[in-house]
């Protein structure tokens, strides 16, 4: 169902983003460092996710989500909870660009110059996430296309697929057998 | 009130089951036939060649699951029984693919719709792709064959208003519209056939022909992939294989041994290129992997005054083919119009927006309806499909580039879907695009619609139905196998899935791999019996 981000293409339109003459974007042109320089060990308690993963997803989720009347610290992290079982049985190639993706929104020398968002996630506001994925949603990069198809599929779907989720949306719950 | 839950009842029966994540040694099995698969092609064939008095033997990449695990839980059925977890998609990420991997394959995961395969798409393949002897005519017994095996028929229940919407609105507007044929028996009309059926009504493989395989002697071993075909000259020596691990993405566990004096491929379209691949089989024309197709699917969502509740009820009922043939068997791409299930996790992934706006589509999820359209790829010069590679970890991986062709056909399934579900009475009707808006009439939705740009993950593409790869044909600088599925260059091998079709079908393609696989497999199993 999910879009998901190709790691390969990713960094190769970073390379060549690098390359051009854009002095904000100049930074991601050290796109060695971007396979490498983040955690490769997920944190306690997940399969895939990285400790520097939940903050972004965190963030996102919320942004993406909305007014919500459901939406509440426990809610969001039983959502990332399922967001990261549901990367666990994807293919490992999947994984990758997840995790590369991820890995790209939480450095800070990639997060700012790539999504608008200066400071820290934990600390944006929801206008800034959401103007970062309007950014990336009307950007002529495909890249950027891409990767907030992938996000908002991914998180979107983990959230409607927590029970805490249905009720605003007037769904009753699947039938018990 | 509980359900009986065939499967392990069998396996209580004495059936030969096998988990290879509970092997501990190297093993060798062997069988008359080996099959690698259990969807659509597997499972028909393992009944056919195990009631010919054939040893066969299964093997099965996905888990076993069965009735008493299916517990209409969205989440846990796209992680677990799902190729890729429910997110493999076309190697640029332009279309999301839906696979089953599990036993059973994709019929245990499917919507049920039961179509036989257009005569317009026969004829083209014995005039274009020099497909011998699979007339209309022809094949009409093995259609009838598999729709008495499986139980299909005309859904007789009312279609769910989700599905009401193509019938009310192709009916006002001097349409075609049709009930869909489903293979099920006792349907409890739930809604979550794409989640594993809890009550065994779908008669998918897992609780038809690969029981009546079991009953017979054959053996099932899943939990492992074949990793590589063994070849000696012309034949095939051996399959081997590895078991899965716990979550399905690698297979790093114990490796083992098939053999058998023939081979049944039934992997699927993407999967079955893909281990003749890694098994550097001769492909002396370059033609496996090739054309494969997808019948790209893109989304149209309407919102109502009334409830529509389209997560409850038979997931597809009524189709139209209004515009499938419409500009011929060629030309402009034609398309068939179907509904999704509508379940929140699946449906949210298509609403758009953030924030605001993504709540309020949610919140009106139980009056909304999407209409789907698939549109048939494979026909016209200018749709040349997609291309299998394998990623260096040996998994694979379909390049399926995107172009005006699709493009074109996309713009023309919006206008037909909000033209149906305007005229069912819909307040409010939105294109499935990163752009895209609620337009209030059709006037404002044309604009919309003609005014949207046609660009990759801008137009929200998806496919659950891959097809070709290794086409069949009596030309082996043009096929992969004959018109009987041999393959044209390796002795003992069969190909039964499918990857078979030169085209895609113009229709949901299981009842077209029932009645082409039990055709063949007949075939096969005459030639098995009979001493050369």
């Amino acid at each position: 169902m999910n879009s998901i981000n190709s790691a390969r293409i990713n960094r190769r339109d970073l390379l060549k983003l690098g390359l051009g003459a854009s002095a904000t974007l100049a930074t991601v042109g050290m796109t060695a460092t971007l396979s490498g320089c983040s955690s490769s060990q997920p944190g306690v308690g997940y399969s895939v996710l990285r400790d520097t993963d939940i903050p972004v997803v965190a963030a996102i989720m919320s942004g993406l989500v909305g007014p919500h009347p459901a939406l509440s610290q426990d809610t969001l992290q039983a959502a990332i909870d399922q967001l990261d079982t549901t990367l666990a049985w994807t293919s490992t190639a999947v994984q990758t660009q997840v995790t590369d993706l991820l890995g790209m929104l939480s450095m800070p020398i990639t997060r700012g110059p790539m999504t608008g968002i200066w400071g820290s996630w934990d600390k944006a506001s929801i206008a800034e996430v959401q103007a970062f994925l309007k950014r990336w949603r009307d950007s002529r990069l495909d890249m950027l296309r891409q990767g907030h198809n992938a996000l908002s599929q991914l998180l979107l779907m983990a959230w409607y697929a927590t029970p805490a989720s249905w009720a605003a949306a007037g769904y009753p719950g699947p039938p018990q057998i | 009130m509980p359900v009986p839950d065939l499967f392990l009842q069998g396996i209580d029966r004495g059936w030969q089951v096998l988990d290879a994540s509970e092997f501990d040694s190297e093993q060798t099995f062997e069988a008359d036939v080996i099959i690698i698969g259990t969807g659509a092609g597997g499972g028909t064939s393992a009944e056919i060649l195990a009631q010919a008095g054939l040893k066969v033997l299964l093997v099965e990449e996905g888990t076993l699951k069965t009735s008493s695990d299916f517990k209409n839980d969205e989440a846990k059925a796209y992680a677990e029984l799902y190729q890729e977890g429910a997110a493999r998609a076309t190697a640029d990420g332009g279309i999301g693919i839906l696979q089953g991997r599990t036993v059973g394959g994709t019929t245990t995961v499917n919507w049920t719709s039961s179509f036989r395969t257009p005569d317009q798409t026969l004829a083209h393949w014995a005039d274009v792709h020099g497909v011998k002897n699979l007339d209309s005519g022809s094949m009409a017994p093995w259609f009838a064959r598999m729709e008495e095996r499986l139980g299909v028929a005309p859904w007789a229940v009312p279609a769910n208003a989700n599905n009401d919407v193509i019938r009310a609105g192709c009916e006002s507007l001097g349409w075609h519209w049709q009930v869909i044929p489903r293979n099920v028996r006792g349907c409890w009309n739930l809604g979550y056939c794409g989640t594993g059926c809890p009550t065994n009504a779908k008669q998918s493989m897992l609780v038809t022909t690969i029981p009546a395989a079991l009953e017979k002697g054959a053996t099932l071993i899943h939990t492992a992939r074949a990793e590589k075909l063994v070849f000696e000259g012309d034949l095939i020596t051996g399959v081997q294989c590895r078991a899965m691990n716990d979550r399905l993405t690698l297979a790093n566990g114990q490796g083992f041994t098939l053999r058998g004096r023939h081979v049944v491929l039934a992997g699927g379209a993407i999967n079955s290129p893909a281990l003749l691949m890694r098994s550097g089989a001769p492909d002396p024309h370059g033609r496996l992997g090739k054309r494969t197709f997808l019948h790209p699917v893109n989304f149209n969502v309407a919102q109502y005054d009334n409830d529509i509740n389209g997560f409850y009820g038979a997931p597809q009922s009524i189709y139209s083919d209004e515009f499938q043939w419409s500009n011929g068997t060629t030309g402009p791409i034609g398309f068939k119009l179907e509904v999704p299930p509508m379940q929140p996790s699946i449906t949210s992934a298509l609403l758009g927006g953030h924030g605001q706006t993504n709540f309020e589509r949610n919140q009106k999820l139980a009056q909304s309806n999407i209409l789907i359209a698939l549109m048939r790829d494979g026909f016209d010069e200018r749709s040349q499909g997609g291309s299998v590679a394998l990623r260096d970890d040996g998994n694979p991986v379909l390049d399926y580039p995107l172009d005006d062709y699709i493009w074109d056909g996309a713009r023309r399934a919006w206008l037909a879907m909000g033209e149906i579900q305007f005229a069912a009475g819909a307040k409010a009707v939105m294109p499935v695009h990163s752009q895209g808006q609620m337009s209030r009439n059709w006037t404002d939705f044309k604009q919309q619609v003609e005014g949207l740009k046609y660009a990759i993950y801008d137009v929200r593409l998806a496919s659950a139905h891959v097809m070709g790869g290794c086409a069949m044909g009596e030309d082996p600088t043009r096929a992969v196998t004959d018109s009987l599925g041999r393959h044209h260059q390796i002795e003992n091998l069969s190909i039964f899935d499918g990857s078979l079709f030169p085209t895609s079908i113009g229709a949901n393609p299981q009842l077209s791999i029932y009645g082409l696989v039990s055709r063949l497999a007949s075939s096969l199993a005459t030639r098995m019996q009979s001493p050369t």
